[in-house]
């Protein structure tokens, strides 16, 4: 390994090695001070990445312009959920050097997998972040829906590993190598073999995406986990995934097969999951199924991939990773002490605490796709990216669940600013500064990237280009 | 014939795969575990992989198995058939599973050492297979190991009494 080897590869080596620090300062001395060591090696390695521009292959990890923007964009998220937790779990009684180490290291993962130039690469980088979030989603060891959550989220996550697994074997029978570049070469008729274990393989990653029919466990891990976990679940690892998948298209190019299955999953996706989340009463539960939901429009511009969908779907999962960041941070705040779950429990709750009811508001507002917010330049990218595929039945449907979408939505935004029942509550306590910052920083993003997207969608043109 | 014998360790390694999720028992399902690795481990030798073998043998069917059964006994989950020497009938699948895996390896080795002609493949040596380890996935054998400290982290972490 050479020394530009080593400067590239920095931010992995920092988060990496962060987490041992991690573990071995809290088998020292425990406390707080863990997540304030946490965040300065999450900053590092985001620092590092934005400064250092590096391009350098090296067998199993390429860090290209690619790699490096999802890696400023998982480590801003991670940031965002680590100052998110500080101060929930010192309120919910989650001490110990345990949740910030684990953190860091999925980040690592997630690092690992979008910067991967391999097959092998590529699996032991998402197996590496889902690994981390066992342990993370049943991180609560009192809560009874926490441990559930863990052991659905585990057998279910081992099941999908197992079929990647399946599928990138296949893969290596039939061409003998697992390298991403030597794959996406074409040969004139592509074999059976091959194309099942591709198929395999995105069986696997429909999983981690929880596209339907992969999604049945999505609302019960979300609503069982600690809600910082369930930010960073349901916005990091979704976007790792996605430049997964975005890794692994190439390899069926030329093939309709492949077009027609991400159609059918765009399709039942933007379907069920909008109208399951229709018929919600808990909150976590409502985000959950919108994250299902989401992630099929995501996959309608996977779909339109010829015609720029590569764009859009990056855009759209920024914007989408934003947003649900603030939903799920402002959740977390909202529910305080308590466990607020059901909506109706939040009538009010805008007016007792402005602050984290307005980014809840805002958050909802670009979920929905209403603009300003960059939900709705990134609706508008992928609808345009679908059309110009050609795509036109299916970006029908999407425009028409996503108007069904606004209603949910809406709902919650409307329950905010009700009247609350019984008059004169306590007032809310004072967010803390982190907490503060964790809902500002995506709150931020979301109405700057509403308003102003152009240079990230030209930024991503030259990535994808 | 090695094509032969690898259907036959291919089909004793499902079976022990299948019999060891239907057994209700856990320490008969790690019994039949080991079988089923074992045949693994010879259709290794097979395909000119002893090293491969080696470490299948003396990691997974050794070493794990070992473990599984030592975490069994510990939780001690209280069997009605505790204390009852299990009967000869019951030993039939897994002895009949694990003997055709033996006489597999036995036809395998008589059949490679006793004639004269050089094999088609040669088998790696380990250096060779280390050089590949270390430098061709030298990160990936680095993110593993990272995996399983935290496998090891999140075990202690979950396991321990308040």
């Amino acid at each position: 390994m050479t020394k530009a080897d080593m400067m590239a590869l920095m931010p992995l080596i920092i988060l990496a090695g962060g987490s041992v620090l991690v573990l071995l300062a809290g088998a020292v001395r425990p406390g707080g001070y863990l997540y304030g060591l946490a965040i300065t090696v999450v900053v590092s390695a985001l620092a590092w990445t934005i400064a250092v521009p590096a391009t350098v292959v090296m067998p199993g990890l390429a860090i290209t312009p690619f790699a490096r923007f999802f890696a400023v964009f998982l480590d801003s998220a991670g940031l965002v959920a680590l100052l998110m937790a500080t101060g929930y779990n010192k309120r919910r009684g989650i001490v110990g050097e345990e949740y910030p180490a684990t953190l860091l290291f999925a980040l690592a993962g997630m690092g690992a997998a979008c910067a991967a130039s391999d097959l092998l690469m590529l699996f032991l980088g998402l197996e590496a972040f889902t690994f981390a979030f066992y342990l993370l989603v049943a991180i609560e060891r009192d809560s009874v829906r926490g441990g559930e959550a863990g052991l659905k989220y585990l057998l279910n996550g081992t099941l999908s590993a197992a079929v990647l697994a399946m599928g990138i074997a296949l893969v290596y029978c039939s061409r003998g190598t697992l390298r991403l570049s030597e794959l996406a070469r074409q040969p004139a008729s592509l074999e059976p073999l091959f194309l099942a274990g591709v198929c395999l393989i995105l069986v696997g990653l429909a999983f981690k995406l929880s596209l339907v029919p992969a999604h049945l466990w999505t609302p019960d891990v979300y609503q069982g986990a600690p809600a910082p976990v369930t930010a960073l679940l349901s916005t990091a690892s979704k976007g790792a995934s996605v430049a997964a998948v975005l890794l692994i298209l190439p390899l069926m190019a030329g093939w309709r097969g492949g077009h027609d299955i991400l159609w059918c999953l765009s399709l039942a996706t933007m379907v069920c999951g909008n109208l399951a989340a229709l018929v919600q009463t808990s909150i976590k539960r409502l985000l959950a199924w919108s994250s299902v939901a989401q992630m099929g429009y995501v996959a309608l511009a996977f779909v339109a991939l010829p015609a720029g969908g590569g764009r859009a779907a990056i855009f759209y999962v920024v914007a989408y990773a934003a947003a649900g960041l603030a939903s799920f941070g402002a959740v977390s705040i909202l529910s305080d002490g308590s466990d607020r779950d059901a909506i109706e429990q939040y009538r009010g709750l805008g007016y007792r605490n402005p602050l984290a009811g307005a980014v809840l508001a805002v958050a909802l507002f670009s979920l929905a796709g209403i603009p300003p917010a960059a939900g709705f330049m990134a609706k508008f990218a992928v609808f345009s990216a679908a059309l110009r595929a050609g795509e036109i039945a299916l970006a029908m449907v999407g425009v028409l669940t996503a108007l069904v979408a606004v209603f949910f939505y809406l709902r919650v935004v409307v329950a905010l600013y009700m009247r609350p029942v019984d008059g004169a509550e306590a007032a809310a306590r004072r967010l803390t500064g982190s907490e503060a910052l964790a809902l500002a920083i995506p709150t931020l993003v979301t109405v700057v990237m509403g308003v102003y997207p152009s240079p990230l969608l030209d930024l991503l043109a030259r990535i994808m280009g | 014939m090695e094509q032969t014998l690898f259907y036959i360790l291919a089909g004793v390694a499902v079976i022990g795969t299948i019999l060891a999720i239907t057994e209700k028992h856990p320490v008969h399902a790690i019994l039949y575990l080991v079988t089923s690795l074992f045949s693994i481990a010879v259709i290794f030798y097979l395909l000119m992989a002893p090293l491969v073998a080696a470490f299948e043998v003396i990691l997974y069917a050794g070493a794990i198995m070992v473990l599984f059964l030592f975490v069994i006994m510990m939780l001690d989950l209280g069997h009605p058939e505790k204390g009852v020497s299990p009967h000869w009938r019951e030993w039939l699948p897994a002895l009949a599973l694990v003997g055709v895996s033996a006489a597999c390896l036995a036809i395998v080795i008589v059949a490679r050492h006793g004639s004269t002609a050089s094999p088609a493949a040669a088998s790696l040596p380990i250096r060779e297979v280390a050089r590949h380890l270390f430098q061709d996935h030298g990160l990936a054998v680095e993110l593993i190991s990272l995996q399983l400290l935290f496998a090891l982290v999140g075990a202690l972490y979950l396991g321990r009494q308040k």
